[in-house]
């Protein structure tokens, strides 16, 4: 009797786990890979650039601070003709802070501040397993190709395809679908380099079927671990992030 | 148009001279602007060998990292084109002695500069602007301080603040009726700067998990005397206001009051929302307590009235798959005059002109003139307005090209106007912006009886910073 009750346990805890084995091994790669792109809470330095088909590029100078899972300010540091702009990102919640306008406005994630293939959502990224979950993981050589789907329609991109590096458990490349199947955009990472002792891409490249010829790039520096205040991330700091830097 | 400053500015000149004049700026700009986008192709190199910096990066991050200071703004350059309506109620109201030509043109030069300057928990903050008009009679020049204020933040839960600064209050675009504090914007070109009001504020903010993620509580004192907020009603007093700010459930909500001897008791109310990632709701409410309006009839006579003036706005902005931007606002103005009440001052004005042509006295034409500079003469005097905006980020695969068609519709008369407009920056920092705001109404309409028929202005502006 005792045995019965043991091994109907044991065949229950096997049934029970059997099936989402493979999302519980999903979701843990990819709270990794999230691990390994930027820490938790840090504050950061980043360029991105666009580049035309004709070799034309502009820079934008941003320096960002981020707090656990939901809480991000990015700050235009340069050109001086976007000197000042501040977005923060509260959870599903997003604000553009224009100097001249001097007030937040409230603007959605599939936005772009400055043009380019970049968008807000990509510019204030939470991290991969606050905003999806894994459905599928194919197990390939080198490479893990996880399949994510939104939690939330508030999520920019309702489906991922996101190939990690087995050994660096970073992602290498990700594709960003539309509800409707279309192909957004594809990021790529690059460059891996230290930060803080964790090796993280260094760089990130984006197209576009949507931007033929188009390129965008964001390089990261000075990622470096900092704490602040929750009430940094409010509208009233917004126009004051300078003054935290 | 009544409402630009540069409307003022229109004088009477031979009108095939301004036309000239303003063709061959236009024709020399288009010359020079293609010669500046040397700049951007000064950068242009192989994409294909297109490689981040970062030791670059590195270095111009410790460069930024020193300075505790900061320097820039813009340099503007704006040549307008204006076609007047010379048998228009503000024409014939502002120039009767000596009607202008049909076209007038006007150029303007700006130079906004900003500083700031930041240690420990102190920073100084500072906003000029500086324009200079060539005008018939000459230059004319005008320097303002916008804002300039200090700021000291001991902790993040408290700011306090004391000097010229502006509260921008509300959500709206195009109106806001509970910015109970600043200058009213000018709803066809909401995100200029706007001047500050001198005031000391005291901010305490806390941030929480759960629904209510964020609360401010917003403290100011407004002090009114004769070289300190001088408009901004009956001199000698210190007034209050206070805004509370909630972000709970994922709406931005504010309450705001204003009270004190210059100005009657004011409250609002406003919020906003995103209903998805691409959809954004916003709204604000207003009540003015013993609000007076004084309206005259189309004889002269005036009438005042006191009520509780309540206004408000609703407002929607939504993002399409092609990335259009739609902005589509409705606002109630509870101090404006209805539409009998304007047609009542046109129909006053315009019997006055045809009385001083026939007889010299200009008595009703001086009196609807001071007028037109109080409340019948602000960028929208009527009771009921709409405003649409659409506008197309990059279209063509052209970076940095934003065409938009913007309209503010009077509901109530049918006037409107209707103002194309292409904005484009074909290199780092430099800015191009043309637009035409014309006006289409009826006689005795609010935007038929606008100064000018339709204005055309291109503007350059080139940013700076140190």
């Amino acid at each position: 009797m005792r045995f019965g009750k043991i091994a109907l346990f044991a065949i229950s805890i096997a049934f029970a786990y059997a099936s989402p084995a493979q999302s519980l091994d999903g979701a843990a790669i990819l709270k990794q890979v999230d691990k390994n792109l930027q820490p938790e809470s840090f504050e950061s330095y980043r360029k991105l650039i666009n580049i035309e088909p004709s070799g034309a590029k502009r820079e934008f100078l941003l320096y960002t601070l981020k707090k656990g899972d939901d809480k991000i300010v990015s700050l235009f540091l340069s050109p001086a003709s976007e000197k000042g702009r501040a977005t923060l990102r509260l959870g599903d919640n997003m604000w553009l802070y224009i100097p001249n306008v001097g007030k937040p406005v409230r603007i959605t994630s599939l936005q772009s501040v400055v043009g380019g293939v970049f968008n807000n959502a990509d510019i204030m990224r939470l991290d991969y397993n606050v905003e999806y979950n894994v459905q599928n993981i194919d197990d390939g050589k080198s490479e893990y190709l996880l399949d994510l789907k939104a939690k939330t329609a508030a999520v920019a991109y309702d489906k991922l395809k996101m190939w990690v590096d087995k050994k660096a458990v970073v992602s290498t490349k990700i594709e960003c679908y539309a509800a409707t199947g279309l192909l957004i955009k594809t990021l790529y990472f690059k460059e891996i380099k230290p930060f803080e002792g964790v090796l993280r891409p260094s760089v990130i490249e984006t197209d576009s079927p949507l931007y033929k010829g188009y390129q965008s790039i964001i390089a990261y520096a000075n990622v470096k671990r900092k704490i602040v205040a929750d009430e940094v991330f409010t509208l009233e700091f917004l126009g004051k992030i300078e003054t935290i830097r | 148009m009544r409402s630009s400053p540069w409307s003022s500015w229109a004088k009477s000149k031979p009108s095939g001279e301004s036309h000239v004049r303003f063709t061959k700026l236009l024709v020399l700009l288009s010359v020079l602007l293609p010669a500046s986008n040397l700049g951007s192709q000064e950068q242009t190199q192989d994409k294909a060998k297109f490689e981040v910096d970062l030791s670059e990066f590195q270095k111009e991050i410790d460069k930024l990292s020193t300075k505790p200071y900061s320097l820039g703004g813009f340099f503007e350059l704006q040549p307008v084109l204006f076609g007047i309506d010379r048998s228009s109620t503000f024409t014939r109201v502002r120039f009767y002695r000596d009607l202008p030509s049909h076209l007038a043109d006007l150029y303007g030069l700006r130079l906004r500069l900003e500083g700031s300057y930041k240690k420990d928990i102190f920073s100084l903050f500072v906003k000029s602007d500086t324009s200079v008009r060539y005008e018939l009679q000459g230059w004319n020049e005008e320097t303002k301080l916008f804002e300039g204020y200090a700021s000291v933040k001991p902790n993040a839960n408290f700011i306090f603040e004391g000097g010229k600064k502006t509260m921008k209050w509300g959500k709206g675009y195009a109106w806001n009726p509970v910015a109970f504090i600043d200058r009213p914007k000018n709803p066809e070109d909401p995100e200029e700067a706007l001047e500050g009001a001198t005031l000391a504020t005291a901010d305490y903010i806390r941030s929480f998990d759960g629904a209510l993620k964020t609360l401010t509580l917003t403290t100011a004192l407004i002090p009114v005397y004769q070289h300190v907020n001088a408009k901004s009603g009956e001199l000698g007093h210190v007034n209050f206001a206070s805004k509370l700010y909630l972000l709970a459930y994922d709406t931005d909500i504010d309450l705001m009051v204003l009270t004190g001897s210059s100005r009657t008791t004011r409250y609002g109310f406003d919020f906003s929302r995103n209903l998805s990632t691409n959809f954004e709701m916003h709204g604000e409410f207003a009540v003015v307590n013993n609000f007076t309006l004084t309206a005259i009839n189309e004889n002269g006579q005036s009438t005042a009235r006191q009520s509780e003036a309540l206004s408000y706005l609703l407002g929607l902005r939504y993002l399409s798959e092609r990335e259009t931007t739609y902005i589509l606002e409705y606002y109630r103005n509870g101090m404006g005059f209805s539409r009998e009440q304007m047609t009542d001052f046109y129909s006053f004005a315009q019997r006055s002109y045809r009385v001083f042509q026939n007889t010299g006295n200009d008595s009703g034409l001086v009196r609807a003139a001071r007028l037109l500079d109080g409340p019948y003469g602000r960028p929208n005097p009527g009771l009921h307005y709409l405003y649409f905006r659409v506008s197309q980020k990059e279209p063509f695969d052209l970076l940095y090209f934003t065409p938009a068609l913007t309209s503010i519709v009077n509901a109530r008369d049918g006037s409107l106007v209707v103002i194309p407009e292409l904005s484009y920056s074909p290199m780092t920092n430099l800015e191009l912006r043309l637009r035409a705001p014309t006006n289409i109404g009826k006689q005795r309409t609010d935007y038929g009886e606008k100064q000018n028929d339709y204005r055309i202005e291109f503007r350059i502006r080139y940013h700076f910073g140190f």
